[in-house]
C-alpha cells in the first residue's frame, strides 16, 4: 500500500501536435484517504486531470502516478464518473450492473451498487435511455461505488441533481471515505458544494495548479489585511490587493509574523481565498506538499 | 394435480463472490448484451441468404435445368413450350444472391465503424468499459474477437453454399454465370471472407481515428470499396498468366480473367489489335495483318485452373492488409490511452 493516492510531476497534455496544452507543468501529491477538491473555472484543465488520472487519456509529458504505479496498471482500483456520465443507453439498470459485476470480477459490491440505485426508486428494469440526467448520475455513481475503489475521481459529479439528491448522494460518498478509506477526488466549478465535504484543494486555472494542499493550511498560509495605502507589503507574498482611498485591502501570503498594527480580516473563506487566486493568474503558485515529503 | 417434487436446483454463484473464474464467459455476456440486435440481424441474414442459396442450389437448378432441356429440345421452328418462368427465376434468384454476398463486407464495415467503435466513443461509453476494470487493449480485443468469429463463419457459409449452387448448375443451366464472372468469383470464394475481415478492421480503425458514428459509417463504406476496388484491379497480376497463341482467321482466344492480348509478329514482337480487326476472315483486316508481318493472336490470360491459386494469393493479401489495420488500431488506441506506459515513472 502507498500513502499516495496520486503524484503528478512535470505532467503536462496537449491535444493534437499543435494544439494548446490543456495542462502545463502540473506538480502536486495528493495523500491517500482525503477527499480532494479540483475547483477552476470552465476548460481550465479539470477534466484532462481527471482523465489522465484515470488512465483515459496518455500525458503528452511528465508523470503520473496513481496508487503508486501508473494509471494503466491502477485500473481496477480506481472509480470514474465522466462529466457527462456515459452508460450504455440499451441497457436496463440491473443489465448495467450486471455489467459492472462481470467486468469487476472479484472486487464488485451488488449491495453497495443496489443501494445506491434503489435510494432513488428506479426500475431495475428500467432501460437508462428512459432516465433522467439525474437519475443518470446515481446508476453511474452506483457502478463506480460498486467496484470498491481505492480511489474515486469524479468529474463534475453533482452538476445535474437535485438539492435533496445531492445531499443523499454526497452523505453516501462520505460515509464510503469515511468506511472504507476511499480516496475521493471530484471536480466542481461550484466551491460552495465541495467546501463542507472537502479536506483538501486543487485549485487548477489556465492548465496549471494554482494552489494544492490541506485546505485548513492553505486557508492558515494566508490572511486578509487592511492597511494605509503606502504601506510596502514585502516581504509577504500578495496575491490580491486592492486600493480604497487611503486604504489598501490585500490578501497576503505572510513571510513572517505581521506588524501588529496590520488590521487583520476574519476568517477567511474557501470560496474568497480561490475567487482571489482565479481573478489574479499572475499570483505565485502554491503547493506546500507539492513533492515533498514521500512522494512515490 | 401431480405431486410436487423439488426441482434439482443449479447453485447459482453468489453475485460478486471473490475471484470468480468464469471471467471471461462473463465479459461475453456483457457484449453479448451490448450488441444483441446486430447479432439477430447478422444471424437473420445469415440464415436466411442460406436458405435462399440452397433453394437455388437444388429445386430452382433441377427447374432451370429441365427448362433448358425442353427448350434445347424445341424443333428450329414453330411453337415450343418451355418453363421461361423456372429459367427466369433461377437468373434473378442467383445474381440477388451473388450480389448480396458481395454486400456483406460493406454490412460488417459500417457496423464495425458506426456501431461497434464509433459510437462508443462519441457517447462516452468506451471511457465507461476502460473505467470498468477492462483496460481498452481488453477491450479493443473483445470487441474484435467476437466479430471477427461470427463474421467469418457467417461469410464462409454464405461464400461456400453460393459455390454449391454454383457447381450444381455446372454444364445444366445454360445461363449459369461462368467461373470468371464478378458474382461467381469473388461472391463464392474465400476472397468475400477476406474482404468482410478487412472491412471489419478497417470499418474499427476508422471508428477509432473519426470518433463520430457517422463519419466513421460513411468512411467505412468507402473504405470497403476501396477494398473491393483494389482487388478487383490487383487480381489479374497476383499469378502468372497463360499464354495462347491462335490463328488470325480464329481471332484471340482462351476464356478466363484476360490479362492482354494482341498480335504477335513474326520477329516475335507483341502489337495492339488494330480497331475492327478481330479475325482476318475479313480481307481488309488480313491485309492489314500482312502490313503488320503480323502471323498470330495471342492472349494472356488466366484458365480455370487458376481459380484457387487466385483466390488463395488474394485472400492472403487481404488478410494481411486486415491484420496490419489492426496492428495500427491497437497502436492508435495505446498511444492515446495510458495503457502503453507500463513501467513506473
Amino acid at each position: 500500500m502507498t500513502d499516495t493516492a496520486i503524484a503528478a510531476a512535470a505532467l503536462g497534455k496537449r491535444f493534437g501536435r499543435r494544439g494548446a496544452w490543456a495542462l502545463r507543468d502540473c506538480a502536486f501529491r495528493l495523500p491517500a484517504g482525503r477527499v480532494c477538491a479540483v475547483v477552476g473555472p470552465n476548460g481550465a484543465g479539470k477534466s484532462t486531470l481527471l482523465a489522465l488520472a484515470a488512465g483515459l487519456l496518455a500525458q503528452t509529458e511528465g508523470t503520473v502516478t496513481v496508487l503508486g504505479t501508473t494509471p494503466g496498471r491502477a485500473r481496477a482500483r480506481v472509480g470514474f464518473v465522466g462529466q457527462d456520465k456515459p452508460l450504455y443507453p440499451q441497457l436496463t439498470v440491473a443489465q448495467t450492473l450486471d455489467m459492472g459485476a462481470d467486468l469487476n470480477p472479484g472486487r464488485w459490491d451488488q449491495p453497495t451498487a443496489e443501494r445506491i440505485v434503489a435510494g432513488g426508486s428506479l426500475n431495475p428494469r428500467s432501460r437508462i435511455r428512459s432516465l433522467s440526467g439525474g437519475q443518470r448520475t446515481r446508476v453511474a455513481l452506483a457502478l463506480a461505488l460498486g467496484k470498491r475503489p481505492e480511489l474515486l475521481l469524479l468529474d463534475e459529479p453533482m452538476a445535474d441533481l437535485d438539492p435533496l439528491a445531492r445531499h443523499e448522494l454526497m452523505g453516501v460518498l462520505m460515509a464510503d471515505a469515511a468506511e472504507h478509506g476511499t480516496t475521493i477526488v471530484m471536480s466542481s466549478h461550484v466551491v460552495a458544494e465541495l467546501e463542507d465535504s472537502c479536506d483538501h484543494l486543487l485549485l487548477v486555472g489556465d492548465g496549471r495548479v494554482r494552489l494544492a494542499g490541506d485546505i485548513d493550511e492553505l486557508l492558515a498560509a494566508h490572511t486578509r489585511v487592511a492597511v494605509p495605502a503606502d504601506t510596502d507589503l514585502a516581504p509577504h507574498t500578495v496575491v490580491e490587493s486592492r486600493t480604497a482611498g487611503r486604504q489598501l485591502s490585500a490578501l497576503i501570503r505572510p513571510a513572517g509574523p505581521l506588524p501588529g498594527d496590520w488590521r487583520a480580516g476574519g476568517r477567511l473563506s474557501l470560496e474568497e481565498l480561490v475567487l482571489a487566486h482565479l481573478r489574479n493568474p499572475q499570483a505565485p503558485a502554491l503547493t506546500p506538499s507539492g513533492l515533498e515529503g514521500k512522494a512515490a | 394435480m401431480s405431486t410436487v417434487t423439488t426441482p434439482p436446483r443449479a447453485t447459482a454463484p453468489a453475485p460478486g463472490a471473490p475471484g470468480t473464474q468464469a471471467a471471461p464467459a462473463r465479459r461475453l455476456r456483457w457484449l453479448l448484451r451490448l450488441h444483441r440486435p446486430a447479432l439477430c440481424v447478422w444471424t437473420v441474414l445469415v440464415v436466411v441468404l442460406a436458405a435462399l442459396l440452397l433453394w437455388l442450389g437444388g429445386p430452382l437448378t433441377d427447374a432451370s435445368a429441365a427448362a433448358w432441356n425442353q427448350y434445347d429440345a424445341c424443333p428450329t421452328t414453330g411453337a415450343c413450350g418451355y418453363d421461361q418462368e423456372a429459367i427466369l427465376l433461377y437468373k434473378d434468384v442467383s445474381l440477388y444472391t451473388s450480389l448480396t454476398v458481395l454486400t456483406l463486407p460493406f454490412l460488417v464495415a459500417m457496423w464495425a465503424g458506426a456501431s461497434l467503435i464509433g459510437r462508443e466513443l462519441e457517447s462516452g461509453t468506451a471511457r465507461l468499459a476502460w473505467t470498468q476494470g477492462v483496460s481498452p487493449t481488453r477491450w479493443l480485443t473483445a470487441k474484435l474477437a467476437l466479430p471477427a468469429a461470427l463474421v467469418t463463419v457467417g461469410t464462409a457459409l454464405a461464400a461456400l453454399l453460393n459455390r454449391l449452387a454454383w457447381t450444381a448448375g455446372l454444364g445444366r443451366v445454360d445461363t449459369a454465370k461462368p467461373w470468371y464472372s464478378i458474382e461467381t468469383f469473388y461472391a463464392s470464394g474465400p476472397v468475400v471472407v477476406a474482404v468482410a475481415l478487412a472491412g471489419l478492421a478497417a470499418g474499427t480503425l476508422l471508428g477509432l481515428l473519426l470518433r463520430r458514428s457517422l463519419a466513421a459509417l460513411v468512411g467505412s463504406v468507402c473504405a470497403t470499396a476501396a477494398l473491393w476496388a483494389g482487388i478487383f484491379m490487383a487480381l489479374p497480376h497476383l499469378w502468372p498468366t497463360v499464354t495462347r497463341v491462335s490463328s488470325l482467321r480464329e481471332g484471340p482466344s482462351g476464356s478466363g480473367i484476360g490479362v492482354a492480348e494482341g498480335l504477335l509478329t513474326a520477329d516475335g514482337d507483341r502489337l495492339g489489335i488494330p480497331r475492327y480487326c478481330g479475325s482476318s476472315i475479313d480481307p481488309s483486316c488480313g491485309a492489314l495483318f500482312d502490313r503488320l508481318d503480323a502471323v498470330s493472336f495471342y492472349r494472356d490470360y488466366h484458365p480455370a485452373s487458376h481459380y484457387w491459386p487466385l483466390q488463395f494469393v488474394a485472400s492472403g493479401i487481404l488478410l494481411a492488409v486486415a491484420v496490419l489495420l489492426t496492428v495500427l488500431t491497437f497502436r492508435v488506441l495505446r498511444h492515446r490511452t495510458a495503457d502503453h506506459r507500463g513501467g513506473l515513472a
